[in-house]
């Protein structure tokens, strides 16, 4: 499984801006998961919780939404749902990262809900979209979508990398953003448009309405 | 890079009858991304994204975003008996069975069951001789979430909103005074906007739709109807 992803990689010609060599980093995390489903190897995932744990409570602490006991009652529950779900994670579909990524953020928005004590009662797996896709090409560009952006994100303008962090880090919808900003909801909603548009997300120009 | 749309448009051919042709705005998809839309628009978005492939390429892209500031974040210290704790579930979290529909809620069950097209068990009422509601709730107490269905030739009485209203096609089409849409199609209309849809001929029209504030129907003769809540009364 993990050798055919790096067949792939290599087999990848370098012409489109996301084509970017394939980072030992994400190599290393996706053969940590493999390694934990298939012989749910304790030492694999010691070495998964040393890196993810504390970006998980940074996470949780963005925006000082959570506790301290909370962040790290989250990191235990995200922790916990690696395990239980590595069987399900596909290196061919996403890089490691930014599977535990998705995962962080339901069980932080499920979190929010608990602790604001929501009469609803929907996971944001409920509401969620799981991609399922096996199309190698869409899996290889996502893989290596989070190294491009990574790359590129220490050129974005402050204005707008601020406003990607509240979106993103902190979950704040856009109209969240635009009060503790004190900005007009159009110029949020543009900024963010123009943050995307310079990570170069898109493949294709023009899908926007 | 455009290549890879085209081919994915390409694969995809054929398989719907008619193309989706209206999307969720970025600003929208985003918003999903970072799970940040109200439940209601997250259920219309990811039912949606079932059936939309140009949507799942922009999802998977915008989460890469959202997983490039997570992994950029300044790592914050977690005590070492942390591990200690997460290690002694290992084998409890092992043996727990996995969450399946016996456990899930009732609106969890609705949900899946409106995102697989399973609309029959839904506990439809009759507003007019052309127009049935099945009410899904004011989840969160912030929104009306209802799906509506139109019969064929029927219409809804002309009507503003005071707040958002998200539209999402199921089965069939409408159309109203700024085009047609058809199954698959997200239409969004700003508070303010008057529109009076009417099903498509050739069936049916079933839709999903999240209003953030009741409709207020505009023409004097409905204003018996307004706001929903007597219309569904009625
Ligand atoms: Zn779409």
């Amino acid at each position: 499984m993990v050798d055919k992803q790096g067949e792939g990689a290599r087999g990848q010609s370098a012409t489109s801006a996301w084509s970017v060599p394939e980072g030992r980093r994400t190599d290393e995390w996706s053969q940590c998961v493999v390694r934990i489903a298939e012989h749910r190897d304790r030492a694999a995932f010691a070495k998964f919780f040393a890196h993810f744990a504390p970006l998980i409570k940074a996470f949780a602490l963005s925006g000082s939404s959570l506790s301290a006991a909370h962040a790290d009652e989250l990191v235990q529950e995200v922790m916990l749902k690696v395990w239980q779900k590595a069987a399900g994670f596909n290196p061919e579909k996403a890089a490691a990262s930014t599977w535990v990524y998705t995962i962080a953020r339901n069980c932080r928005t499920d979190m929010f809900r608990r602790l604001q004590k929501f009469d609803t009662q929907l996971e944001a797996e409920d509401v969620g979209f799981e991609l399922e896709s096996d199309e190698p090409t869409m899996a290889l560009h996502a893989s290596r979508g989070a190294i491009r952006v990574r790359e590129l994100l220490g050129d974005l303008p402050q204005d707008q990398a601020q406003i990607l962090a509240k979106v993103y880090m902190e979950g704040k919808s856009h109209s969240e953003t635009a009060a503790e900003l004190g900005l007009p909801l159009g110029t949020v909603k543009s900024r963010v448009r123009l943050a995307i548009q310079k990570l170069q997300v898109f493949m294709e120009a023009g899908s926007e309405e | 890079m455009q290549g890879r749309s085209r081919a994915i448009g390409q694969d995809r051919a054929g398989q719907f009858k008619t193309m989706i042709t209206h999307h969720p705005d970025t600003n929208t998809l985003t918003e999903f991304a970072a799970n940040s839309l109200s439940c209601a628009q997250s259920i219309v978005v990811a039912t949606h994204l079932d059936t939309c492939e140009l949507c799942q390429q922009r999802l998977a892209e915008l989460e890469c975003i959202g997983s490039a500031l997570f992994e950029s974040a300044e790592p914050v210290d977690v005590d070492a008996s942390l591990f200690d704790l997460v290690l002694a579930k290992l084998d409890e979290v092992e043996e727990a069975p996995a969450a399946n529909d016996a456990n899930a809620s009732d609106l969890a069950w609705t949900v899946k069951q409106v995102r697989q097209g399973n609309l029959g068990g839904l506990n439809w009422r009759k507003v007019t001789k052309t127009l049935k509601i099945a009410d899904l709730g004011a989840i969160d107490g912030a929104a009306e979430f209802s799906l509506y269905h139109i019969a064929e030739g029927g219409s809804i009485p002309q009507h503003n909103h005071s707040g958002t209203e998200t539209t999402l096609v199921l089965q069939g089409g409408f159309s109203d005074e700024t085009g047609s849409y058809h199954a698959g199609d997200f239409v969004t209309r700003e508070a303010g906007e008057e529109h009076s849809p009417a099903a498509i001929a050739g069936g049916d029209c079933i839709c999903l739709a999240v209003l953030e504030a009741p409709l207020r129907f505009t023409r004097w003769h409905h204003r018996l109807l307004s706001p929903l809540l007597q219309l569904r009364a009625g």
